[in-house]
């Protein structure tokens, strides 16, 4: 069994009227780098809030990290990182830089537990590893789009997760911070953690197998393996107007 | 209780130990309330418990009761009903706000209308003066009780007030902790109604977290200036209300008020921003 299993699912969100994922059945190994592309709308975000169990899944069944999502979506959230879509804090929100990091243990830590020396350590790993450490005490929201998106995934980088969710990571990022966030996660599926990842931007991505899903109506249109350079062609090809 | 050896009028320690235990409940659940862009569930829950204590008095039981009653049961609603409605907690603050004034107008024409419309003016304006031992009691419990829930989920609440969502996606159980938050907010303000009144309450819910917003860059010092600002302010308004025969919590709101002019005038943050454009 895969780190993710789902079979024959259909989710909706609460209140909707109608599925936004139809029938999706999906295996992933652990390690394997996963890009998923498709339209405005397809589904693609709606597959990674199925997977980690913030959107519920109606029918079918999924397995995540070992747990039922459909009953432990908790569980599974405290395994698997989720780095959300664009976000925006204003000047003055009251947080710094590592307080925002160290959040990202709160949930491994469970309720009434305070962090300790290990997570402050893993906090400071992963501040250096986005090379934010001169703003680690700066307000986050005195920082530009593109560090802020760094102290995200800085976040779940400190939650050292069995799967990692990205959602479109790198919108805010020039090509260099690409490049570089590219070569942690690069590191991350190396050492066991699977990855996988919404996105528009395909030239950012690591030199490895590169398993590619192309989503369209809340379904998979197309699923396989291939080269970084091949990933575009792949997805525009595939992708149905 | 805990002013007694300072203050030998029952009547003033009373009212000065009220008002510092509401400010202080008061004051650290508006920090919650404040960074989480719930102003106005102040202002619903202190209509909920205005429609609860008007109730209450219709029905001949005890008006504290029935105001932490409803005001539970409006708590109880706002979370899933913004849910599951598809809207924004605001919006669902707005209806059950209007609501609970509808049922609370009803009733007090009706209290007014039978000759007891006095006491449902008190319900409106509050009667510091008015209040026993096992009132200050309550207070101090809801005090005590707010204050562990702060201590105790603190990690839980920073990281609801940084980002509800990504809290969630973080293996936070955010909603027990977003809906233990609103319970208690919902009975500290029920009994609070009895010391400053349905209609001022929502002074003491965001005011004292404005003012330290004006000079705090962290949540953890937001935690401890605006209960500290509400003590000060609340103390001196007592003070001032007994000595220039003032009407207390209108007094000691208008001050609240004073406070924050001031520290929009000399915030750090104002001078952060001036400095930067």
């Amino acid at each position: 069994m895969g780190i993710i299993d789902l079979k024959g699912i259909y989710t909706a969100y609460e209140g909707g009227d109608r599925p936004v994922i139809k029938d999706l059945s999906l295996s992933v190994d652990s390690g394997e780098y996963v890009v998923v592309g498709g339209p405005n709308g397809a589904g693609k975000t709606t597959l990674l809030e199925s997977v980690n169990g913030m959107v519920s899944i109606t029918h079918g069944s999924a397995s995540v990290c070992g747990y039922d999502v459909r009953r432990q979506g908790i569980d599974v959230r405290k395994k698997a990182g989720y780095v959300l879509q664009s976000f925006y804090f204003d000047p003055f929100t009251p947080f710094t830089v590592e307080q925002v990091v160290l959040m990202g243990r709160y949930g491994r830590l469970g309720l009434l537990k305070r962090p300790g020396r290990e997570d402050t350590e893993a906090v400071k790993k992963a501040i250096r590893a986005v090379g934010v450490e001169d703003l680690a005490n700066k307000p986050i929201g005195t920082l530009s789009g593109g560090q802020q998106q760094k102290v995200l995934i800085a976040q779940n980088i400190a939650r050292e997760p069995e799967l990692l969710l990205l959602d479109e990571p790198f919108s805010n990022l020039d090509f260099s911070s690409r490049e570089f966030i590219t070569g942690i996660l690069k590191g991350m599926a190396k050492n066991g953690t699977t990855i996988m990842m919404v996105s528009h931007a395909f030239d950012g991505l690591p030199d490895m197998r590169i398993r590619i899903l192309v989503m369209n109506d809340g379904r998979i249109a197309y699923d396989g393996a291939c080269r970084p350079g091949e990933v575009a062609d792949i997805v525009r090809s595939r992708t149905v107007a | 209780m805990f002013l007694e050896p300072l203050i030998p009028n029952n009547i003033v320690c009373h009212a000065m130990e009220a008002m510092i235990l509401a400010s202080i409940a008061c004051a650290i659940l508006g920090v919650f309330i404040t960074r989480m862009n719930l102003s106005s569930i102040g202002v619903t829950m202190s209509h909920a418990a205005f429609a609860g204590a008007a109730v209450g008095m219709f029905l001949n039981i005890n008006s504290t009761l029935a105001a932490v009653a409803f005001c539970v049961c409006i708590a109880a609603l706002l979370g899933p009903l913004s849910d599951r409605s598809r809207m924004s907690a605001d919006t669902t603050l707005s209806v059950l706000f209007a609501m609970s004034m509808a049922v609370a107008v009803f009733f007090i024409a009706y209290l007014q209308y039978t000759g007891k419309g006095m006491a449902a003016g008190n319900l409106l304006f509050g009667n510091v003066l008015s209040l026993y031992r096992e009132d200050i009691y309550l207070l101090a419990l809801i005090c005590l009780a707010t204050v562990l829930f702060i201590v105790i989920f603190y990690k839980e609440i920073l990281a609801i007030i940084f980002n509800m969502k990504i809290a969630e996606a973080s293996g936070i159980r955010t909603k027990p902790v977003y809906y233990a938050l609103l319970f208690i907010t919902a009975v500290s303000v029920a009994l609070c109604m009895n010391i400053v009144g349905g209609l001022l309450i929502f002074v003491w819910l965001v005011t004292p977290a404005a003012i330290a917003y004006q000079f705090c860059f962290n949540v953890r010092n937001m935690f401890i200036v605006a209960p500290l600002v509400a003590l000060i302010i609340s103390a001196t308004g007592v003070w001032a209300g007994f000595q220039y025969t003032l009407p207390i919590s209108p007094l000691v709101a208008i001050l609240f008020t004073l406070v924050f002019s001031f520290s929009v005038i000399f915030s750090l943050k104002r001078r952060v921003t001036s400095n930067k454009s």
